[in-house]
């Protein structure tokens, strides 16, 4: 045991001393950063009011119901409302209506500090508007999908009031009749609210899927190139002298697990403190609210034990099996071969997650909650989204267990074999007599 | 009682027999000499004994008990023939893990590390990466590890191929010293020299064979006969067709400025001498000795019946 534990300690201090490793912990949160403040500080140059020229030729006083509609869409938070638009209108008839458009236009399109009395955006309301809804805007923002969208949005609601004043239903009840649905979602568990938004649920069934599926890609597979290290280096004869296979093998795959822990742990505590100072910070930016939404949702304790237990299991499967594949090869460009197997089965489990984000309790989901090499991604998410029954948990953790030490048996047998052969890898059928012997 | 007892142990890889019905007694304390030419089968013997391998026929004790030598590893030393460390650890650490994976305490593995490293004259290196040090230096290093945890029994597998004289006495120096506080040590070697002047006991293995086993002194024994080194000074060629002979010479190792010779049955080396004189030969060096182990070796290893002989270019060319 305490064998191990040396080869769990050196596996772990050897990399979490190195440069790389150091570099790698910084970047990410830097990226990170990046991520959270670059939108935001992009979306600041699309949030500004917009000088716009209402021009209404439709001959039934379209215009005003536009203007007051326009008129009351602002932007920003409560403490500092600004108008979306800054709207003038201009009515004239169908005979004038180029002419004016056309005088409008010529000003517009211009960058705002060098004209300006230049417009962004002229609207023109034409004699069919209101029957056919079809109408016309000339601006320089018109390839922004979000900012068309508010307007055509903004006018429909215009246009739907007054075909209902035209048709002589009462404004004040139109008024009510458009105000806007607001659906607010919550989780139930075991009938019992949980408080957690619905959203709030996938965002973090993703998260964690994404965590797993990282960190297996990223630090199982260094289990792989570390074998084969040191094959070459040729340190496995003093080991395996003194080391039974499967102490070198947990040692390994612990170590290595570890330093990546410390690495995700390092970046989640990063990202929670983020989210928690988000506004702070986005203050200290200078760059208003729009940062403050990257909030981190909470996470119930009995979802984190599930996780926690399902990473574990999952991390040793995979860890075990890529150490196997190293034990089996002599350059990593050999152990690829073989190698994408095993990683073939961690994206189909990765991909599932989404198809379970849908119905997480049918056929599907069920059925890869019970492949041990599936369950790390499915279970948690089912955990996260739904009620799982305990017989049904009960049965996928034991089922990981046996799938676990089967994994770490046969990679135990390939290893004690395989770490001490050089020269040409092995065909499928010496394979099976390593895993006999 | 023996430290290592091989019974009758066969190992045979894809197309090759490496060991064949081999038994081998190595008695505690002293210096046990496994020689053999290249691919005689000493590394995997060596192998075999340290439980890395497993043998197809036969048995192998270690201590008169029947573990491998992996459960017993706490009592052995092993330098194996392929060095290797890890390059990218530093010295002190490297030293300190080894000493751990053989069951000592971190603090103690420590400790006594710093004193290896002293008396290896390279304490100035143990913060210094793997990498950065000499081949020669490296191999110090791991010999230190093999020898850090006190084993009573010490496996070296070629220790001193690859080291510079001094180096190689500094290590020298070591083995016999483990030797004299009573522990065992198992050496494999090709360097007969070598074997001849540290060895107690030597087992000479060739093709997976034992040809001769025993002290120093059975071994040559053994071997029996009257043996002659000659040293020339002048008229090499005309020394030729004395040593061609076959009534005067069984055998001879021929060096060119140096010769050692076996006599044929019967004949003295005054008729040599006389021989020698008359055709002329100018004798540096006229002594009758006893066989060395080189001879024995090569005379051992050619003499296997079954075997094509060896290219005798390796002590001729030289």
């Amino acid at each position: 045991m305490n064998k191990t534990f040396a080869v769990i300690r050196r596996e772990y201090v050897e990399r979490v001393r190195t440069r790389a490793f150091l570099i790698s912990t910084l970047l990410l949160p830097v990226f990170m950063v990046a991520m959270a403040v670059l939108p935001a500080l992009l979306m600041r140059g699309g949030d500004h009011t917009s000088r716009v020229a209402v021009v209404d030729a439709s001959g039934a006083g379209l215009g005003q119901p536009v203007m007051t509609a326009l008129g009351t869409a602002t932007f920003g938070d409560s403490a500092q409302v600004r108008p979306r638009y800054e709207l003038t209108l201009f009515t004239t008839d169908t005979e004038h209506l180029d002419q004016v458009r056309s005088g409008l236009i010529a000003k517009a399109g211009f960058a705002r500090d060098t004209q300006p009395d230049g417009w962004n955006g002229v609207l023109v309301l034409d004699a069919d508007t209101l029957a056919s809804g079809k109408l016309h805007y000339y601006g320089d923002d018109v390839s922004s999908p979000n900012g068309m969208g508010r307007l055509q949005r903004e006018i429909s609601k215009a246009l739907a009031g007054v075909r209902l004043a035209h048709a002589g239903v009462d404004q004040a009840l139109v008024a009510k009749a458009m105000a806007p649905a607001d659906v607010d979602t919550a989780k139930v568990t075991d009938g019992k609210l949980t408080g957690q938004s619905g959203k709030a649920s996938f965002v973090l069934a993703y998260a964690m899927g994404f965590i797993l599926y990282i960190a297996i890609l990223s630090y199982g597979s260094r289990t792989l190139t570390s074998v084969i290290e040191e094959k070459n280096s040729r340190i496995m004869e003093v080991l395996t002298s003194s080391l039974t296979p499967f102490q070198m093998l947990m040692g390994k795959v612990l170590g290595v697990g570890l330093a990546g822990l410390t690495q995700m742990a390092i970046w989640v505590g990063t990202a929670l403190v983020l989210g928690s100072q988000g506004p702070h910070l986005a203050g200290a930016f200078g760059i208003g609210a729009a940062a403050g939404n990257f909030a981190i949702p909470s996470m119930p304790p009995s979802l984190l034990a599930v996780f926690l237990l399902y990473f574990t299991l999952g991390f040793l499967i995979y860890g075990s099996l890529y150490a196997a594949i190293g034990a089996m090869c002599n350059t990593i460009q050999e152990a690829q071969q073989y190698a994408v197997f095993v990683t073939m089965s961690i994206v189909v489990g990765f991909m599932s997650m989404f198809g379970l984000i849908n119905n997480p309790s049918g056929m599907l989901g069920t059925t890869m909650s019970f492949i041990p090499f599936f369950a790390p991604f499915t279970m948690p998410v089912r955990w996260s989204m739904t009620a799982v029954p305990p017989t049904q948990l009960a049965l996928s953790l034991g089922l990981m267990v046996l799938g676990l030490l089967a994994c770490v048996w046969l990679a135990g047998r390939i290893y004690r074999t395989g770490i001490l052969m050089y020269g040409k890898k092995p065909s499928w059928g010496e394979l099976w007599r390593w895993i006999r012997a | 009682m023996s430290s290592i007892s091989v019974e009758s142990v066969t190992k045979r890889f894809a197309g090759h027999t490496a060991v064949s019905n081999l038994s081998l007694q190595v008695p505690s304390g002293g210096i046990y000499g496994l020689l053999g030419p290249n691919g005689a089968g000493k590394s995997t013997t060596i192998r075999l004994i340290m439980g890395i391998l497993q043998p197809d026929e036969g048995r192998i004790a270690l201590f008169g008990a029947s573990g491998s030598g992996r459960n017993l590893s706490s009592r052995i030393g092993y330098l194996p023939e392929e060095r290797g460390l890890y390059k990218k650890m530093k010295v002190l650490d490297h030293l300190v893990f080894l000493g751990e994976v053989k069951g000592i305490s971190r603090t103690e593995a420590r400790r006594r590390a710093l004193v290896w490293l002293e008396r290896l004259e390279i304490a100035n290196w143990a913060q210094k990466k793997v990498e950065d040090l000499s081949k020669g230096m490296q191999q110090k290093v791991q010999f230190a590890g093999a020898l850090l945890h006190e084993p009573e029994l010490v496996i070296l597998d070629e220790p001193f191929s690859g080291l510079d004289p001094i180096n190689a006495q500094v290590m020298k120096d070591i083995v016999v010293e483990i030797a004299a506080a009573g522990r065992t040590v198992l050496l494999s070697t090709h360097v007969m020299e070598q074997a001849e002047r540290m060895c107690d006991r030597v087992a000479i293995i060739a093709r997976g064979k034992l040809v001769a086993n025993g002290t120093v002194a059975q071994v040559k024994a053994d071997f029996g006969g009257r043996h002659v080194a000659l040293g020339f000074s002048g008229n090499r060629p005309l020394a030729d067709a004395v040593l061609a002979d076959p009534r005067l010479i069984a055998r001879m190792d021929d060096y060119g400025a140096s010769a050692e010779l076996k006599m044929a049955e019967g004949a003295q080396p005054e008729q040599l001498l006389a021989a020698l004189v008359n055709a002329g030969v100018g004798l540096r060096r006229f002594e009758v000795v006893e066989p060395s182990l080189h001879a024995i070796f090569v005379a051992k290893v050619n003499s296997d019946p079954d075997a094509a002989p060896l290219p005798v270019a390796t002590g001729a060319a030289a």
